[in-house]
């Protein structure tokens, strides 16, 4: 399973690759970006994800732009968006933009498990 | 504990202590803590003992050198302090953030190297219980062939004991690793503390661009001329008499 994880931290980065390795995926099957451009443009260069992890607040492009960006170029790539927005609006408007989960900062590794195992099977 | 608003004000609309009565039914306890805080039976050579212990007293004097330094300066106008960057309480906030930044990821990498290590750990304990498993099927081969030797029941003991302690040792490295799981969660912390600081510094920002709009002045008059000394300043201001008398002697 290739994942993309798009998080302005460093540590929080390091923490959901810390999970997704518990998972079994191998350090080579996920890359990281620490912004929504970056994140772009991995996504337009490897096309090969399975699931993207993105974070909400991030400089240059937010995690919001960055969904919808990608929802425009794939329709059915699962994401996740993982934020400290816990506000019900702000999940309505992440659901509407297109993404499939969210998870609220802070999160436990077993509820990242859950929702990465629905997505996969599902 | 910090106090609720209510709290505080019922505190505030609590009974008047102005009767000495009152005081003194409020304040039984003085003498005793008074007792308590002496420190005439207190061994001192109990804190040569103990770290990073600094002179309070030494502080206090600090302390009051630089509050009577900061009157001074508040005096002279020297305070607040001048607008430089390092003064600048946006700089500040962005620097205490960025600095936790780096700080949780280097703890992160020292959680990270002990659960590498503990890892190799566990494989070489694996590989530790497969020979003793090994010696296990050897020795009670070699029992069950030659019972009158001794020898080898006795290793077969020993060996079955090494596995029991092999068992241990795994299961308190996975307890260790769960626990290393557990304090890389804690760290998210740092990222939810690292956004309230950019809040913080994302309210001042506003508030100096309202400040700067509220303060901004359209009259164009740059430099006007303000008066030094007006009628009902102080009282050095000079009477009808004494300016009648002052004009009298540059007369003269």
């Amino acid at each position: 399973m290739r994942i993309l994880i798009v998080d302005d931290s460093t540590t929080m980065r390091r923490i959901i690759g810390n999970v997704v390795q518990q998972l079994g995926v191998a350090k080579d099957d996920f890359d990281e970006a620490e912004d929504g451009v970056v994140a772009w443009e991995l996504f337009q260069k490897n096309n090969n994800y399975d699931v993207v992890l993105t974070d909400w607040n991030m400089p240059n492009m937010n995690g919001l732009e960055l969904v919808k960006t990608i929802r425009n170029a794939n329709k059915t790539i699962p994401i996740v968006m993982i934020t400290t927005e816990g506000g019900k609006g702000e999940v309505i408007t992440a659901l509407k933009a297109g993404v499939n989960n969210y998870i609220v900062k802070p999160f436990s590794a077993e509820v990242l498990k859950e929702k990465l195992d629905g997505l996969v099977k599902g | 504990m910090s106090m609720s608003q209510a709290e505080i004000e019922a505190l505030m609309n609590g009974p008047d202590l102005t009767s000495e009565e009152d005081v003194e039914l409020d304040m039984p306890n003085i003498e005793d803590i008074e007792a308590n805080d002496s420190e005439e039976d207190f061994d001192e050579s109990i804190l040569d003992g103990i770290d990073g212990i600094t002179d309070n007293e030494e502080i206090q004097e600090k302390e009051d050198g630089n509050s009577k330094e900061k009157d001074e300066s508040i005096d002279k106008s020297k305070y607040p302090l001048p607008v430089e960057n390092e003064h600048k309480v946006v700089n500040q906030l962005n620097e205490v953030a960025e600095d936790n930044e780096q700080k949780a990821s280097q703890i992160f990498d020292v959680l990270s190297f002990i659960l590498d290590e503990n890892s190799s750990i566990q494989q070489d304990n694996q590989d530790i219980n497969e020979f003793l498993e090994k010696q296990v099927e050897l020795l009670e081969s070699l029992s069950e062939k030659f019972p009158n030797v001794s020898v080898f029941n006795e290793n077969l003991g020993l060996v079955k004991k090494a596995i029991e302690s092999s068992s241990s040792l795994s299961s308190k490295l996975n307890s260790e690793n769960s626990k290393i799981f557990e304090a890389m969660e804690l760290m998210q912390y740092h990222d939810i503390n690292r956004q309230k600081i950019e809040r913080v510094m994302s309210v001042i920002r506003k508030l100096n661009i309202y400040l700067n709009g509220i303060f901004e002045d359209d009259t164009g008059k740059e430099n006007i001329q303000i008066a030094k000394q007006i009628s009902g300043d102080s009282s050095d201001s000079m009477g009808d008499d004494d300016l009648e008398a002052l004009i009298s002697e540059f007369a003269k």
